[in-house]
């Protein structure tokens, strides 16, 4: 090795600090915001997916909704030539994430598949992610939410019922991740195939705007959706490199 | 000269009152603690004996926990699975008349858990069943036991009766066996 490339591979660590040169998979959603009705069908699955309290008018009214994912409308125009726009905003599992940075103890960092962690029994609940992330989709839990019987019956088992104090987020449902993992295992397979894996709000889209998957994969549908020559990611100037791409809308 | 220890006792009476009440305290702490919260070694519905059962007669773990492998939990059995064997077996026993009475009443039995991890933890059975990782790696020697005990594995492998399972053990384990991916935090916990 010259003394040149070891130069840079030690100015790239030292620019980088625990991130990864590669992934082992790269997770990774594409939007596309032609198909996309905001009929939140995605946000309702989330929430029954992912055992979400229903927070009430009256935290909504305080800014303490939870919602992984949130249907953001945008009225463009003056009256008569107005247009409403919707887009979908979750987590975007920034690459260099500024929450990740952030965290005093940890509790959110990048792993090895591209996504953004959130552990939930580290996080001592600083909120201070939530202050760095420019999407803002993180939510925290100001008291301990509980469900009525018998609705408590319909919580999934898979994710945890998180305690007041604790950061939350979109976590692209790991569960199933974890799940579709398991059993490419039980297949004697090492990756798991394209289209195994799909989080709640992919699978709840009616007109499938949402996909996702495994964008090292080249023949992936979310591959070629996010080398659509629509493709932008929001905020892409703070450098965030996330990993949710939207399609443009084209107005006819 | 008249001395009395009135006065001292005035002084006295609410530090003797403190004592009093911190005393009813303790002993009424103790037996809420003894009542309510299950212990390590709870007092089961029925006195089943897992050193008779997987110990003498050998039966494997899996005869029973058919679960294990197919899926994250490991699973108690039914009614009907002991009285397959019972309708038959040692039927006169007290502790089994007990058990045909829940059957013929259709009745689950209300098992009383003791080996319970954390919400937030993922675990599946059926991954480390399938590594072929005995059950006696984290539950202890299970087979010598009559009423189960809570029982958990230190780091240095030795076992330990009465505490429950700490993260170092199972990370520990998937260092050792250089599990992929075992030390992410994701990989355990949801």
């Amino acid at each position: 090795m010259s003394l040149f490339s070891r130069f840079m591979d030690s100015w790239r660590k030292y620019r980088k600090p625990g991130y990864y040169d590669e992934f082992d998979y790269h997770w990774t959603m594409a939007i596309d915001l032609d198909k996309c009705t905001g009929c939140e069908a995605c946000v309702t699955a989330c929430q029954a997916e992912n055992n979400i309290p229903v927070v009430g008018e009256k935290e909504m009214a305080r800014g303490r909704e939870m919602q992984w994912i949130r249907i953001e409308r945008y009225w463009e125009g003056e009256f008569p030539d107005i247009k409403l726009r919707f887009i979908p905003m979750m987590c975007q599992h920034c690459d260099a994430a500024p929450c990740e940075t952030v965290c005093p103890v940890g509790a959110t960092y990048h792993n090895q598949d591209g996504l953004n962690a959130q552990i939930y029994n580290r996080c001592i609940g600083t909120r201070a992610c939530a202050v760095y992330c420019p999407y803002e989709v993180r939510y925290f839990n100001y008291y301990d939410h509980h469900w009525d019987s018998p609705l408590d019956k319909q919580l999934n088992p898979d994710v945890t019922v998180r305690g007041k104090g604790v950061m939350e987020k979109c976590t692209f449902c790991i569960q199933r991740i974890r799940q579709a993992k398991d059993l490419a295992k039980d297949d004697g397979r090492r990756r798991v195939r394209d289209g195994e894996v799909q989080p709640a709000c992919v699978q709840s889209c009616p007109s499938k705007a949402l996909v996702f998957g495994d964008r090292k994969d080249p023949d992936s549908q979310v591959f070629k959706s996010m080398h659509d020559p629509r493709n932008y990611r929001v905020l892409e100037e703070l450098n965030t490199d996330s990993s949710v791409f939207y399609l443009k809308k084209v107005d006819a | 000269m008249n001395v009395s220890i009135v006065p001292a006792l005035k002084v006295l009476r609410p530090a003797a009152m403190l004592v009093v009440v911190v005393l009813v305290g303790l002993v009424l702490g103790y037996w809420a603690n003894a009542t309510f919260v299950p212990g390590t070694s709870p007092e089961q519905p029925i006195a089943f004996s897992h050193r008779i059962h997987a110990g003498e007669n050998e039966i494997p773990c899996q005869y029973c926990h058919t679960q294990a492998r197919r899926s994250p939990s490991a699973g108690v059995p039914s009614v009907s699975k002991c009285v397959g064997c019972h309708n038959e077996v040692a039927t006169e026993r007290p502790q089994i008349r007990l058990l045909l009475d829940y059957w013929a009443n259709q009745q689950p039995i209300p098992w009383i858990k003791v080996h319970d991890l954390p919400d937030f933890v993922h675990f599946t059975h059926k991954r480390h069943v399938l590594a072929e990782i005995a059950c006696q790696t984290c539950h202890g020697p299970v087979e010598t036991m009559d009423r189960i005990q809570l029982t958990s594995r230190a780091i240095d492998g030795s076992t330990q009766a009465g505490h429950p399972w700490k993260m170092g053990l199972c990370l520990n384990c998937h260092r050792e066996n250089e599990v992929e991916n075992g030390t992410d935090c994701l990989t355990c916990h949801k």
